[in-house]
């Protein structure tokens, strides 16, 4: 069923490939159409391969809170989702409230501050997304599953094949980035859902202390 | 409960002939009394947890992936005639000075207060949905 279901998503994606990126019928690209078209699939492919290096290191560095940021990912969704929602607003207009402090110096570092929080959320909440991902396309299933597999297991196994499937859905035009969009959305969401991976409270309840 | 089961479970040894005439109590006592029937855990029968596994690192599909990776990259950056380092560049670049004037400029025609009302409900929002316990490994 799994295996049916990627298959047909893999025909779904080439024709939509086909048909967007393909020269119209009747129609000739010019050459150096050509050479764009070949230059932004370069620069695609080699930020995925950054990514794959960074989802790497990263896993190797923290694979169990990548996994558990990728469960609640799996376990709520919607919740992931909304709270990736707001983080994105929430970033975009305490930004601009900072670049209105640059005159008063004070919102430089502010900024400086800001931007590598929302860096490092990104990236992290995007590697729990690969794994997720990978998860759900090959993960196993039961332990018998499991123990026939001698490569396709474990962390590292599921953050790259996620990181090489939404890395190929990332190559399609149009619906790629629309897709990576919305993968960043969630990876932003379940990183601060679960405060990346260390499933601590963010704000501690007040209460007074016993005399 | 009758009175003698009352004063039989409050005293078994002082009231032990109560078991003989009353047939409720010789029955459920006689059930607390027998020996549990425990049964081996199959663990394969359970379902399979998330953390089973999870440490193993598949190294030749590591390795395999990220050189076949490079190799289409090294590939299409010849094909392009840009050297990796420079594509990578060009893919990082992101002008974020435009970027906060575009939103600032979408979010300019609220006013001060508009955009003052609209961080506070974001923000709220966002403090709201953080204050949520992850669910995750308890689900």
């Amino acid at each position: 069923m799994r295996k049916g279901v990627v298959l047909a998503l893999s025909l779904a994606a080439t024709v939509v490939t086909a048909l967007i990126a393909a020269p119209p019928f009747g129609g000739s690209i010019t050459f150096s159409q050509a050479a764009s078209m070949m230059t932004r699939t370069a620069v695609s492919v080699s930020l995925l391969f950054v990514w794959i290096i960074t989802a790497i290191v990263v896993t190797l560095m923290s694979g169990r809170e990548i996994r558990y940021s990728s469960i609640e990912l799996r376990t709520s969704p919607l919740h992931c989702f909304a709270l990736g929602l707001v983080a994105v607003t929430s970033f975009v207009l305490t930004a601009i409230l900072f670049s209105d402090l640059i005159p008063f110096l004070v919102g430089i570092p502010l900024l400086v501050a800001l931007s590598v929080f929302a860096v490092l959320t990104k990236v992290f909440g995007t590697i729990a997304v690969f794994h997720a991902f990978g998860t759900i396309v090959a993960g196993t299933r039961s332990r018998e599953q499991m123990s026939r597999r001698r490569w396709l297991r474990g962390d590292l196994a599921m953050v790259v094949i996620g990181v090489l499937l939404l890395g190929a859905i990332r190559l399609i035009p149009v619906v790629g980035p629309i897709v990576w969009g919305i993968a960043s959305v969630f990876g932003v969401g379940t990183a601060l859902a679960t405060k990346f991976g260390r499933r601590e409270p963010w704000f501690l309840v007040w209460r007074p202390a016993d005399v | 409960m009758k009175d003698a089961c009352q004063r039989y479970a409050e005293d078994p040894e002082a009231n032990a002939g109560h078991l003989r005439e009353c047939t409720n109590c010789r029955e459920i006592y006689g059930q607390l009394d027998a020996s549990i029937d425990s049964q081996p855990v199959r663990v394969d029968a359970l379902p399979l947890a998330p953390w089973e596994g999870a440490g193993y690192r598949s190294w030749p599909l590591v390795i395999g992936g990220a050189l076949a990776l490079l190799a289409i990259t090294l590939g299409l950056c010849a094909l392009a005639g840009i050297s990796l380092p420079a594509a990578i560049r060009a893919g990082a670049q992101l002008n974020w000075r435009a970027l906060l004037d575009m939103a600032g400029g979408a979010v300019r025609p609220l006013g001060p207060i508009g955009f003052a009302v609209l961080f506070v409900v974001v923000n709220t929002l966002l403090v709201v949905l953080l204050r949520r316990a992850p669910r995750g490994i308890d689900a």
